[in-house]
C-alpha cells in the first residue's frame, strides 16, 4: 500500500466516521430544508398580496411579473387603515364570527356526540337529517331560505348573519367522525360508574376535543369571516356592512382598485393569522385517550 | 387565568347582546320616516368608482332639495346584483328604483316588473329624448324606463407611438378587417400583441353584437324571434376575423382582465384594443400618460363600409317597480335626477371623462357649452362615427347571445370548425327559441 | 358481548372496531341494552334537538319551498304559471348541464386526491418537528386559507401568464410557453392547483390532528418490525384515519363539485366550457332574471342537489362495507 492510497484510506474512513457523527444533523438540516420550502411556497402567495398592497392601482397588473413594486408607497394601507367604515367592519365581523364559532361548536358538538356515540329511535333517519344539508347547493336554497329569514323580519340584524349558519352539517360530521374513533370502553366504564350521558359527554369527550375544536372552530370562524353573497343580500345597514363586503367595493369589471384589494385583504387576514398562531398550539394529542391507558 | 377569561367573554356577550338589540331596532320601517318623509329605495349596480360618487351627491342633494321625500341609496356589487334583486323580488322587498339595462327591458316588461312611468312623468320630459334612443326605452307606445347614458360597446384604441414605430400612419387607421389583420400583425412584436379584443364566451357574447349586425346585417335569430339564424354564410368572416386574431398569435393567448377592462391596452401591453367607450374613462384616471398617445376610431367594418354597425350602444337606465308602494314619489326622484336640470346630467359626463354619450337633446346642448367636453379627442370621433350608426342591444334571452359567443371562441381555440361551430351555435338557439316559447315575442315598439 | 379491554396494541385497536361493528349488529338483532335504549332515547333527542330545529328552518323548508317553486314558471310579479316536471326536463336535456357536470366530476378528481395526499404527507412530516418548528409550520400551512379566492384567482393568473413564473421555469428546460388557462387539455388542471393550494391548510390540520390521536406506541413497534414510512402509511396511519379520510374525502368532494369563484375568475368558464363547473353553468343561467331563467338554474341546483348525494350515499356505502363507521 503506498502512501497515498494510505491517507486516502485513512480520508474516506474519517468522513464516514464524521458523517456517522452527523447523521442527527442532517436529518436536522432535511428537516429545515423541508420546513423552508413548504413555508416558502405556501406564504409566496401571501407575501405577494401583502407586496401588492404597495403598488398603484394599474401596477399590479403590469406583466412581466414583478414581485415588488416600483416605489414603496404606503398610502393603500394608510387609506384603508383610517377608513373608519373599514374599522367597524372588521370589529362588526369579528364579533360575529366569534359568537358564530362559538354557538356552532356547541349546537354541533352535542348533535355529533348524539349521532356517534348513544343509540336511539329513528337514529338513521335524524343522521341522514343533519348531514343532507351539506349537499345543497346554495344556489338551490338561496331565494327561498332570503323569503324565510326575511320573514322571520330577521334582515339587516346580526341574527341573520349567525342563526341561519349555525347548525352546520359539515361541522357535525367532522365532529362525529372524530367522536367515533374515541373506544368505547371509555364511556363504559363512566356508565358503570353512574355517570349519565350528558356527565360523559361534558367530561369527558369536550375536554378531549380540543385539538378537534381548535381546527373545526378555525373553519367555522374562516366561513364566516369569508361569506360574502350572504351578507350582501340580507345587510344594507353601512353598521353592519361585513369585512368581505367592504372589500367587494374596491372590485368592478371594469378596472377594480386593485392596490386598494390587496391592502385590504392583507389586513383582513392578520386576525385570523394571529387568532391560528394562537390556538395552533392546542392541535396535539387530539383526542386520544390518555387516561384509559 | 380563567376568571380574566370568562370576564372577557362576559364583556363579549354583553357587547353582542347590545349590538343585536341594536341592530333589531334599526331594521324594518315602513316606507315613512320619522320626520314624516316617505322613504323611497334606490338600488344601483356598481360599476365605475365616478358613478357611485356622482349618485350619491345628487340623491344627497335631492333630499337636501325638498322635505317629503327620502331617498336611501344603496350600491350592490355586479357580481350579486341577480341574486339580491331576485331575493328581494321573492321576498317582496325590492327597491323603488333600480338601475336597468337596455337590454333587460322588454323581457321585464313581459314580466310586468316595470310601471309605465308616462302615469307619473310629464310627456315633455320624454320629448327631450333623442329618438333613437327613445325607441330603448319604448314598448308598446309606454315608456318603461328613463334613459340615462349610451356607451358604444366597442371602438378601435390604438397607441400612436407604436404604430409610428412600425411604419404605419396614425391618420389612415383600418377600415376592413383584412387591414385590421395586417396591422395586428405589424404591430405584434417581442411581447407586445398588436391587438387584444374579447376571448371568453362570456364576453363575446354581448361584446360582438355590433360585429355581428356588421357581417349579417341582422342578430342570429329571425326578426320575429322565431328562427335560429346563425348558419348565415356571413357569420364566417366574423369567426374568422376571431379566429385569425387568435391563432395568429396577435392577441394575448391569455387575458389577464376582461373585455371590460382596458388596463392591458393602459399599461402598454398590446398596439391597439376593441373597447367599449368607456374604457376613455379608465384611460384618464388610471393612465393619464397613455392619453396623449391613443387615437380612436370606430371599428373597422368588413368591406370598409364605415356606414354600417360596429357597436350596440349599452347603458343604464332608471326603472320603477311595479308593486312600488310611491310610485309617485319615486317617479319624482327619476324625473329630478335624470329629466330634470340638464346641468346634473352634464356633470355626470364630465365625470365619466366625456366616455359615454347623452341621450337628451338639452343636455347635448349643456354640453355644447362646456369648452371641456368640445376639447375632447375622442367625444366627437366616437359621437359621429360609432353612436350614429349603433344599435339597441338585443332584449333576447342571454343564452341566445351566449350560443353565438360560444360559436366564436371554439372557432377561435379550434374545438370546432367554423361552420360546425355556427351549427351548434344554430341548434342552441333554436333549442332556446323552442323551451321559452319565444317565437313572435320580439318587443314591438 | 364483553368490552373489550383496550390495550396499547393494534390488536386492541382492531379489537375496538371488531367490537364498533359487533355493537351495531346487537343493535339489529336488538337483544342487549334495552334498558339503556330507553334513557339514551330522551338525551339523544335533546342533544340534536338544536340542530335538527335550526336546519328545518333555515335550510328544510326553504328546501321544500324551492322544491315547491320548481314545479312553476317562477314570476314574483305575476301568477306564476304551473308547468309540472317540465324544467327538470328541460334541465336534463341540457347538454351543457351534463358538460358542466362532467366537468365537476372531473375537477373533484384532480384536487380531492392530491389534495388529501399532499396534506398527509405535510401533516406526517409537522408530526416529526419539534415543538416550536411545528408550531410554526401548523400556522404557516393554514395562511392559504387567508387568502380570499378572489385575490388567489388573481394570482395564480399571473403566474400563468405567457411570461408568468410557470413558463419562464419551462424556459429553463427549452419548451413553452404553454397558454395554461386558455388550453382545453390543461385549463382545468390548472385551476386545480390553486383550488388545492387554497384547501391545503385545513386538511392538514384535520390531518394533523387525525394523526396525533394514533397512540406512538404503534409506530414503535411497528419501526422495530422495519417497517418503512410508506408501509407504516399504508398499513397503520390510513386504516386508523379511515372515519377522517371518509370525512376528508365527501366534504372535499363536495366543495370541489360545487366551486364557482376560481373559474369565474379565472377563466370564465373557457376555453369552450372547459371549466364550466355545474355552479358556473347555473351561474350563468340565472343571469337573464326572467321567470325562465330563475326556474331553469333553481331546478339545475336541485338536480345538482341529487347528484351530490347520490354519489356520497354511494361513497358512504363503500366505506361502510369495511364496518370501520358506526352509522
Amino acid at each position: 500500500m503506498s502512501a497515498p492510497t494510505i491517507a486516502r484510506a485513512t480520508t474516506a474512513a474519517g468522513v464516514r466516521r464524521a458523517r456517522g457523527l452527523r447523521r442527527g444533523d442532517r436529518n436536522r438540516f432535511l428537516k429545515w430544508l423541508g420546513v423552508v420550502l413548504i413555508s416558502l411556497s405556501v406564504l409566496f402567495p401571501l407575501a405577494w398580496m401583502a407586496i401588492a398592497g404597495f403598488k398603484g392601482k394599474t401596477e399590479v397588473l403590469r406583466s412581466p411579473f414583478q414581485f415588488f413594486p416600483d416605489m414603496w408607497d404606503p398610502k393603500n394601507y394608510i387609506e384603508i387603515a383610517q377608513d373608519p367604515q373599514f374599522a367597524r367592519a372588521m370589529i362588526v365581523t369579528f364579533i360575529g364570527a366569534i359568537i358564530f364559532t362559538a354557538l356552532s361548536l356547541a349546537i354541533n358538538s352535542m348533535a355529533a356526540y348524539a349521532l356517534a356515540r348513544l343509540d336511539f329511535a329513528f337514529k338513521r333517519f335524524w343522521w341522514v337529517f343533519c348531514i343532507m344539508p351539506m349537499f345543497i347547493p346554495s344556489m338551490a336554497i338561496l331565494l327561498t331560505s332570503f323569503v324565510v329569514v326575511a320573514q322571520l323580519g330577521m334582515l339587516d340584524t346580526m341574527a341573520v348573519l349567525i342563526i341561519p349558519g349555525v347548525a352546520s352539517s359539515v361541522q357535525m360530521f367532522f365532529l362525529r367522525q372524530f367522536y367515533l374513533n374515541m373506544p368505547i370502553a371509555v364511556e363504559e366504564a363512566a356508565l358503570i360508574d353512574g355517570c349519565s350521558r350528558w356527565q360523559i359527554f361534558l367530561k369527558i369527550f369536550l375536554p378531549q376535543s380540543a385539538a378537534v375544536f381548535v381546527v373545526v372552530g378555525i373553519g367555522s370562524y374562516m366561513a364566516f369571516w369569508n361569506a360574502y353573497v350572504w351578507p350582501i343580500l340580507t345587510i344594507t345597514n353601512p353598521d353592519l356592512t361585513q369585512i368581505m363586503q367592504f372589500l367587494g367595493n374596491f372590485r368592478s369589471d371594469r378596472g377594480p382598485q386593485w392596490g386598494l384589494l390587496m391592502a385590504g385583504s392583507t389586513l383582513a387576514a392578520l386576525p385570523t393569522i394571529v387568532l391560528v398562531l394562537f390556538f395552533q398550539r392546542y392541535i396535539v394529542n387530539g383526542v386520544r385517550i390518555s387516561g384509559i391507558k | 387565568m380563567h376568571k380574566r377569561r370568562s370576564k372577557v367573554l362576559l364583556t363579549l356577550a354583553a357587547v353582542v347582546t347590545a349590538s343585536l338589540a341594536l341592530a333589531g331596532c334599526t331594521a324594518g320601517g315602513g316606507g315613512t320616516t320619522a320626520d314624516g318623509k316617505t322613504e323611497v329605495t334606490f338600488w344601483q349596480q356598481k360599476f365605475e368608482d365616478y358613478q357611485g360618487v356622482w349618485f350619491k351627491k345628487y340623491v344627497d342633494q335631492f333630499n337636501a332639495s325638498q322635505d317629503k321625500i327620502k331617498v336611501n341609496y344603496q350600491v350592490v356589487p355586479a357580481d350579486t346584483w341577480t341574486q339580491k334583486l331576485q331575493a328581494a323580488q321573492a321576498a317582496g322587498k325590492q327597491p323603488d328604483i333600480a338601475t336597468t339595462n337596455y337590454g333587460n327591458i322588454a323581457a321585464g316588461v313581459v314580466d310586468g316588473k316595470f310601471a309605465a312611468l308616462d302615469d307619473y312623468m310629464p310627456a315633455d320630459v320624454f320629448a327631450d329624448i333623442k329618438d333613437n334612443v327613445s325607441s330603448f326605452v319604448t314598448i308598446g307606445g309606454k315608456h318603461y324606463a328613463y334613459p340615462m347614458l349610451v356607451e358604444p360597446s366597442t371602438v378601435l384604441y390604438y397607441n400612436t407611438d407604436m404604430v409610428k414605430a412600425a411604419g404605419l400612419d396614425p391618420n389612415t387607421p383600418p377600415t376592413t378587417w383584412d387591414q385590421l389583420i395586417d396591422w395586428s400583425k405589424k404591430l405584434t412584436t417581442g411581447d407586445v400583441k398588436g391587438m387584444t379584443i374579447a376571448s371568453t364566451a362570456p364576453d363575446l357574447g354581448w361584446s360582438s353584437w355590433g360585429l355581428q349586425y356588421n357581417a349579417c346585417g341582422h342578430l342570429p335569430i329571425s326578426d320575429d324571434w322565431s328562427k335560429a339564424n346563425a348558419t348565415d354564410p356571413c357569420y364566417e368572416k366574423l369567426l374568422n376575423l376571431y379566429k385569425t386574431l387568435y391563432q395568429g398569435n396577435l392577441i394575448p393567448q391569455q387575458p389577464k382582465v376582461g373585455y371590460a377592462d382596458g388596463s392591458p391596452y393602459g399599461s402598454g401591453e398590446v398596439a391597439m384594443m376593441a373597447g367599449g367607450s368607456w374604457v376613455i374613462g379608465q384611460l384618464k384616471t388610471d393612465f393619464p400618460d397613455m392619453l396623449a398617445k391613443t387615437m380612436v376610431t370606430a371599428f373597422p367594418s368588413w368591406d370598409g363600409d364605415a356606414t354600417r354597425t360596429t357597436a350596440t350602444l349599452g347603458g343604464w337606465t332608471l326603472t320603477l317597480d311595479s308593486k312600488s308602494k310611491h310610485p309617485q314619489q319615486a317617479a319624482d326622484f327619476i324625473k329630478y335626477l335624470l329629466a330634470g336640470d340638464p346641468a346634473i346630467m352634464a356633470d355626470f359626463f364630465k365625470a365619466a371623462g366625456y366616455s359615454k354619450y347623452t341621450v337628451r337633446k338639452s343636455v347635448d346642448e349643456a354640453l355644447a357649452s362646456d369648452p371641456n367636453a368640445s376639447a375632447d379627442p375622442f367625444m366627437k370621433i366616437i359621437s359621429d362615427k360609432v353612436v350614429a350608426y349603433g344599435k339597441q342591444e338585443p332584449g333576447y334571452p342571454w343564452d341566445i347571445a351566449l350560443a353565438m359567443g360560444t360559436a366564436i371562441e371554439s372557432a377561435m381555440k379550434g374545438t370546432d370548425s367554423i361552420q360546425g361551430s355556427l351549427k351548434t351555435a344554430d341548434a342552441a338557439i333554436n333549442d332556446v327559441i323552442q323551451k321559452q316559447s319565444l317565437a313572435g315575442t320580439a318587443p314591438k315598439k | 358481548m364483553t368490552a373489550v379491554l383496550p390495550s396499547d396494541s393494534l390488536a386492541g385497536q382492531a379489537g375496538e372496531l371488531a367490537h364498533v361493528a359487533s355493537r351495531r349488529d346487537g343493535r339489529r338483532s336488538g337483544t342487549p341494552r334495552v334498558a339503556k335504549h330507553l334513557r339514551d332515547n330522551r338525551t339523544a333527542y335533546l342533544m340534536i334537538a338544536p340542530m335538527v330545529i335550526l336546519l328545518s328552518i333555515f335550510v328544510i323548508w326553504p328546501l321544500i319551498y324551492s322544491l315547491y317553486l320548481s314545479g312553476f314558471k317562477i314570476s314574483f310579479y305575476k301568477d306564476p304559471e304551473f308547468v309540472g316536471f317540465q324544467f327538470y326536463q328541460y334541465v336534463l336535456e341540457s347538454p351543457k348541464f351534463w358538460q358542466s357536470l362532467g366537468v365537476g366530476l372531473a375537477f373533484a378528481a384532480m384536487v380531492v386526491p392530491a389534495g388529501m395526499l399532499i396534506a398527509l404527507l405535510i401533516a406526517s412530516f409537522i408530526k416529526t418537528l419539534s415543538k416550536r418548528l411545528a408550531s410554526f409550520m401548523k400556522t404557516t400551512v393554514y395562511v392559504p386559507a387567508v387568502v380570499s379566492t378572489v385575490v388567489a384567482s388573481v394570482l395564480f393568473v399571473f403566474m400563468y401568464q405567457d411570461q408568468g413564473v410557470v413558463n419562464w421555469f419551462l424556459s429553463l428546460i427549452n419548451a413553452g410557453p404553454v397558454a395554461w388557462l386558455n388550453n382545453p387539455g390543461t385549463a382545468l388542471p390548472a385551476i386545480a392547483v390553486p383550488a388545492i393550494w387554497l384547501g391545503l391548510g385545513i386538511t392538514t390540520l384535520i390531518m394533523l390532528a387525525g394523526l396525533l390521536d394514533i397512540p406512538d406506541s404503534y409506530y414503535e413497534s411497528a419501526e422495530l418490525d422495519g417497517a418503512g414510512f410508506v408501509k407504516r402509511t399504508w398499513y397503520i396511519t390510513i386504516p386508523l384515519l379511515k372515519n377522517i379520510l371518509l370525512y376528508l374525502f365527501v366534504t372535499g368532494f363536495t366543495a370541489a363539485l360545487q366551486m364557482l369563484d376560481l373559474p369565474l375568475v379565472m377563466t370564465n368558464g373557457g376555453p369552450v366550457n372547459a371549466t364550466t363547473t355545474p355552479n358556473l353553468f347555473i351561474f350563468n343561467s340565472f343571469r337573464d332574471g326572467t321567470p325562465y331563467s330563475t326556474s331553469f338554474s333553481l331546478t339545475a341546483a336541485l338536480l345538482l342537489f341529487v347528484v351530490l348525494g347520490a354519489i356520497s350515499v354511494l361513497v358512504f356505502r363503500l366505506i361502510n362495507s369495511d364496518k370501520a363507521v358506526d352509522g
